[in-house]
């Protein structure tokens, strides 16, 4: 019970702090109008119809900024912002543990990332009775969370918001520039297939043009392995330094 | 360790790489005490500060605080003190009350408490202001109602009241004695001389990472009040400062006995005075 309590304190934190930052909530926001306003232009080119390729292109777009700017920046940020404000040191002072704080600072980007997750399959135009909806929730939730764990490695090694951004970008660059290229290069779509944000935008295209859903191996790998290193680097982090160094 | 004894540092030491940041420290806090640290910014006391709260690991020494060695304390210690540094911050976006009431449900402390603290700092006016539109003074009162929200057996100040404008800083004062009256302990470090004067039960003179000299603010000053004077206001507005000798004594006994004295007072040395007899250095004197 004294968990829960803390837990929901610095989840309460959290969400208020992020949800009241413009600069951050700007992510999920630009993530909707980009796939709505890529939607309507793509339906206006294409005289009304959208094909499958172009549904799949707007899913690719929406998912990789969604798991990237909501997860590496909103979760990074937020961190950096505590460290800015000096209210990390005082949370940490405060009986909160590091896995409270942990938990506690991904709930609401990770349920803000799944909510937005859905939002970009609903309004792509994708055919409802083509999507393995179980799948897709499983896929996204374990990609949502990889995208947080590095959203708190980001986190550790800012200084301040402006640094959070900053390292941020090399993540960005890979995990959402990678897979959204990919359906213009066909290495790129092979080494697409090896990120997590990869493994859901592949399926989401999937879905898109009507291919039945199936776990594959290399997916389950891909997000297991990305999963693992993600929390394998922050706890060395953690450990060299805690949330803060002195 | 004595019932009343709620920290106790012995023997403590701080290397970082090459440089020694704290030698040999030794000093207790007791219930109901306020103990002031004094001394010039890198002295030493926030590391102390930090290692007593189990921030940061001495390297060698031992510091108990309620009766466990700092090294096998874990995050529950902090139910039980209350941190305050000169950078701690608050939710700016946050109002004062969601401020108080998210630490309120860490601490399980009930509503009425954080109702009772924004009374004591002055703030229940403020309550639903973002607290990123308080003033500085306001600031500073409501990261002490945070530290006191759970009342913490010791709280620990790290210049509480530095930048802070006067007025604003003799109402902490009165909070912090008001603390004490309740049976607070307070650990206070400073470079204020006066404001330790003012609140201090003991201090301790902290120079180049050692304690130079401990005891209490008045005992202090007499122990080096060594060349007793003598202030005195005439009647004819003449001001003379007179050391102590037979024939001033004399002097002083006959200008008495034809009321010729305005006023007179002692001129035992002030702590600021005791700390650059001790340490022969500045104590960064324009903060003062």
């Amino acid at each position: 019970m004294e968990n829960i309590n803390k837990l929901t304190a610095v989840a309460q934190i959290k969400w208020i702090c992020i949800s009241r930052n413009t600069a951050i909530m700007i992510g999920p926001i630009l993530t909707v109008a980009m796939v709505w306003i890529c939607k309507i232009l793509y339906g206006i080119n294409s005289g009304g119809d959208l094909s499958p390729m172009l549904v799949s292109l707007l899913l690719n777009l929406g998912i990789s900024l969604n798991l990237c700017l909501d997860g590496f920046i909103m979760v990074g940020t937020a961190i950096a912002e505590e460290k800015e404000k000096h209210t990390l040191r005082v949370l940490m002072t405060s009986s909160i543990t590091g896995m409270q704080y942990f938990i506690g600072s991904i709930i609401f980007p990770f349920v803000l990332m799944n909510i937005i997750n859905i939002v970009v399959l609903l309004i792509s135009g994708v055919s409802m009775s083509q999507v393995s909806v179980a799948a897709f929730l499983l896929v996204s939730a374990a990609a949502s969370l990889i995208s947080c764990v590095m959203g708190m490695i980001v986190g550790l090694c800012a200084k301040n918001q402006m640094n959070a951004n900053l390292i941020s970008y090399p993540l960005m660059f890979v995990f959402m520039m990678i897979p959204m290229f990919g359906n213009l290069s066909e290495k790129l779509h092979h080494i697409s297939g090896f990120l997590f944000t990869g493994v859901l935008t592949e399926m989401a295209g999937g879905f898109a043009e009507g291919i039945p859903y199936t776990f594959k191996a290399l997916d389950i790998t891909v997000l297991i392995a990305e999963l693992v290193i993600s929390i394998l680097v922050f706890l060395m982090l953690y450990r060299r330094n805690g949330y803060e160094k002195d | 360790m004595e019932q009343n004894v709620l920290l106790d540092l012995s023997h403590i030491s701080k290397r970082y790489k090459t440089e020694l940041a704290l030698k040999d420290i030794n000093i207790t806090l007791h219930k109901g005490e306020i103990l002031g640290f004094l001394g010039p910014s890198g002295s030493g006391k926030t590391t102390t500060i930090k290692i007593i709260t189990g921030q940061l690991r001495q390297t060698s020494g031992e510091a108990k605080i309620l009766g466990t060695d700092t090294v096998n304390i874990d995050d529950s210690i902090y139910e039980k003190i209350g941190v305050v540094s000169d950078q701690s911050g608050i939710y700016e976006k946050m109002t004062v009350w969601q401020n108080l009431s998210m630490f309120a449900k860490i601490w399980r402390v009930p509503r009425i408490r954080v109702e009772e603290v924004l009374h004591q700092v002055e703030l229940y006016g403020h309550r639903k202001k973002p607290a990123g539109k308080l003033s500085r003074g306001q600031t500073q009162r409501l990261v002490l109602a945070r530290a006191v929200l759970h009342k913490p057996r010791i709280l620990f100040l790290d210049e509480p009241t530095s930048g802070l404008d006067p007025s604003t800083a003799v109402s902490i004062h009165k909070m912090l004695l008001e603390l004490k009256e309740e049976g607070m302990s307070i650990f206070l470090t400073t470079h204020n001389m006066e404001e330790a004067t003012k609140l201090c039960d003991r201090v301790a003179l902290l120079y180049q990472g050692k304690i130079a000299e401990c005891g209490s603010p008045k005992e202090l000053c007499l122990k080096y009040n060594q060349n007793k004077k003598y202030h005195l206001l005439l009647h004819n507005q003449e001001e003379v400062v007179l050391e102590q000798s037979p024939q001033n004594i004399a002097k002083i006994s006959e200008w008495m006995q034809r009321d010729e004295i305005q006023c007179i007072h002692s001129c035992e040395p002030t702590l600021e005075r005791v700390f650059l007899q001790v340490t022969g250095a500045s104590l960064g004197l324009a903060n003062i």
